[in-house]
């Protein structure tokens, strides 16, 4: 499955053109770290099957 | 009693001896600008004093203008708070070339008309994207018990404040456990109330969808206090409920008895330092709850608030992350420009399964009413400290302090933190879970454990 890992540095270099955020070189290692980060802690998330009747609640109300 | 001048007294002994005229409130204001000044050095609390705007305002309550349960209580907030004529910093450097506020945040004028006296505004983690309470800016709050250690953020000031004895009371906001952390790192009583339950009219914003305003304490007792003082609908925002407020103070002293109280079990049960659970079974133990509980899907709730908070907050930011990078705390900036990276089906996602979880998590709130859970996974990390190690995996600091907060408010649930301390170490707190809008309950029981001595907050 390793090809399926998607390429982070590209993901941050063409999604910050997409959206038209530039990104300083210097900066760009920490914002790959962070996507990698992100992508490890949304995981359990990921994982999960919804039913399509549950729609967000627009207002939330607890 | 405590003498209430003193950094030991309560917001209720202060209020009770300014009322009965055993204490002027000018005298109070001033020993407690005498601790700042002496104290701050230490623990880099605030970052904006408002000494004339308190002496006059205690000059007025001297003179019997104002009145109520928060006489002349000194307190001070997190400094995304709006004070008037001052710039919402954030904890930011860019916010202070903003506009400065035109008039108190919607909690800060429910306090002060309530009687109590604002002294400040108070450090906290940038942007409130933090679980140190570190700032580049401003420098870190330190931790009144170990300034070499951190206080928790991101209403890290807010903890200093209080646990260093400056001041008896301090608003925090709370969007993953920034209220929450900040207590059991600092050995607070803190109240998270139920999502919407009080105004965050007048406060700068992180994650509209998870924020919280609340206050933190060395009593319950204050925390009541000051949570019926703010209670009420505000149509200045938008989430805001309106539902009558609902008092607590009343009942604050009526028991645990007949209060169904679990032990929440799996994912609060692991991934944190003994620590951490021995203080939930300290605290169990003294309630007398046995029963485990498990809130389904808690992971998958820590990875939604995450992913809601770092989509939200980075649109929130997006324009100035393209203009002032560089302006920015190196430790939240690229946190954030990775936020405004991540898929929105990954923000949709969450927000559906917020309803799911909220759905799952009260259908065990129809069995029990109150569970029990760690508020942090460790004691205070040393200041600077990137990594730490639980229950063997190394793990970032930032991203992993909040992991048994985050699953609670991403819900809305109201939970009261409580301070667990044991001779030699630094203090580490509990959460105390309830169904939405029932403070009281865990008010109750926080007030029980107080009582009881489990759990007791003094300053350093």
């Amino acid at each position: 499955m390793a090809d399926d890992k998607p390429d982070i540095g590209r993901w941050v270099d063409e999604g910050a053109k997409a959206i038209g955020l530039p990104i300083a070189p210097e900066y760009r290692a920490n914002v790959i770290l962070n996507i990698e980060r992100s992508l490890a802690i949304a995981q359990p998330l990921l994982a999960v099957e919804l039913d399509d009747e549950l729609t967000p609640a627009p207002v939330f109300r607890p | 009693m405590s003498d209430p001048l003193s950094k030991v007294a309560t917001a209720a002994e202060i209020a009770h001896a300014v009322a009965g005229g055993q204490v002027k409130a000018s005298a109070v204001v001033e020993a407690a600008l005498t601790r700042i000044d002496v104290t701050e050095p230490t623990v880099n609390a605030f970052t904006d004093i408002v000494a004339q705007r308190a002496r006059r305002r205690a000059a007025e309550i001297d003179a019997g203008r104002h009145r109520g349960p928060l006489v002349g209580v000194p307190f001070a907030v997190k400094n995304l708070f709006d004070i008037e004529g001052l710039p919402t910093r954030a904890g930011s450097k860019i916010n202070v070339d903003g506009p400065k506020a035109r008039r108190d945040g919607a909690l800060v004028r429910q306090l002060e008309a309530a009687g109590a006296i604002l002294l400040g505004g108070l450090n906290m983690g940038e942007y409130a994207y933090d679980f140190t309470g570190e700032n580049a800016h401003y420098g870190p709050s330190r931790n009144p018990h170990d300034p070499t250690r951190m206080t928790g953020g991101s209403s890290g000031g807010s903890g200093a404040a209080v646990a260093s004895g400056e001041v008896p009371l301090a608003l925090g906001s709370d969007t993953n456990g920034s209220i929450r952390v900040p207590c059991s790192l600092c050995g607070l009583f803190g109240l998270k109330p139920t999502y919407g339950r009080l105004s965050r009219a007048g406060s700068f914003p992180f994650v509209d969808s998870l924020d919280h305003l609340g206050p933190m304490a060395r009593s319950v007792e204050d925390l009541a206090l000051s949570f019926d003082a703010m209670q009420g609908w505000d149509p200045d925002d938008p989430a805001c409920t309106d539902r009558d407020p609902e008092p607590t103070l009343p009942s604050l002293r009526d028991g645990v008895g007949g209060l169904r109280i679990a032990i929440a079990g799996d994912y609060f049960a692991r991934g944190g330092e003994p620590d951490a659970f021995e203080a939930v079974a300290t605290v169990a133990k003294a309630l007398g709850a046995t029963r485990t509980v498990i809130l389904p899907q808690a992971a998958a709730a820590r990875a939604a608030a995450y992913v809601m908070a770092a989509t939200e907050g980075a649109q929130l930011h997006l324009s100035r992350l393209r203009t002032r990078p560089q302006d920015f705390d190196p430790d939240t900036r690229e946190r954030f420009m990775a936020g405004a990276l991540l898929p929105g089906s990954w923000y949709v996602k969450a927000q559906r399964f917020r309803r799911h979880y909220r759905a799952n998590v009260l259908k065990v709130f129809d069995e029990v009413d109150i569970v029990l859970a760690p508020a942090t996974p460790c004691r205070a990390p040393k200041l600077g400290q990137v990594m730490m190690t639980l229950d063997g995996v190394e793990l970032s600091v930032r991203a992993n302090v909040g992991i048994f907060t985050q699953p609670i408010s991403f819900i809305g649930l109201p939970v009261v933190a409580v301070p667990t301390a044991k001779p030699g170490a630094l203090p580490i707190g509990v959460q105390v879970i309830a169904r939405p809008y029932n403070e009281q309950a865990a008010l109750r029981v926080a007030a029980h454990l107080e009582k009881e001595g489990v759990c007791v907050s003094t300053p350093a």
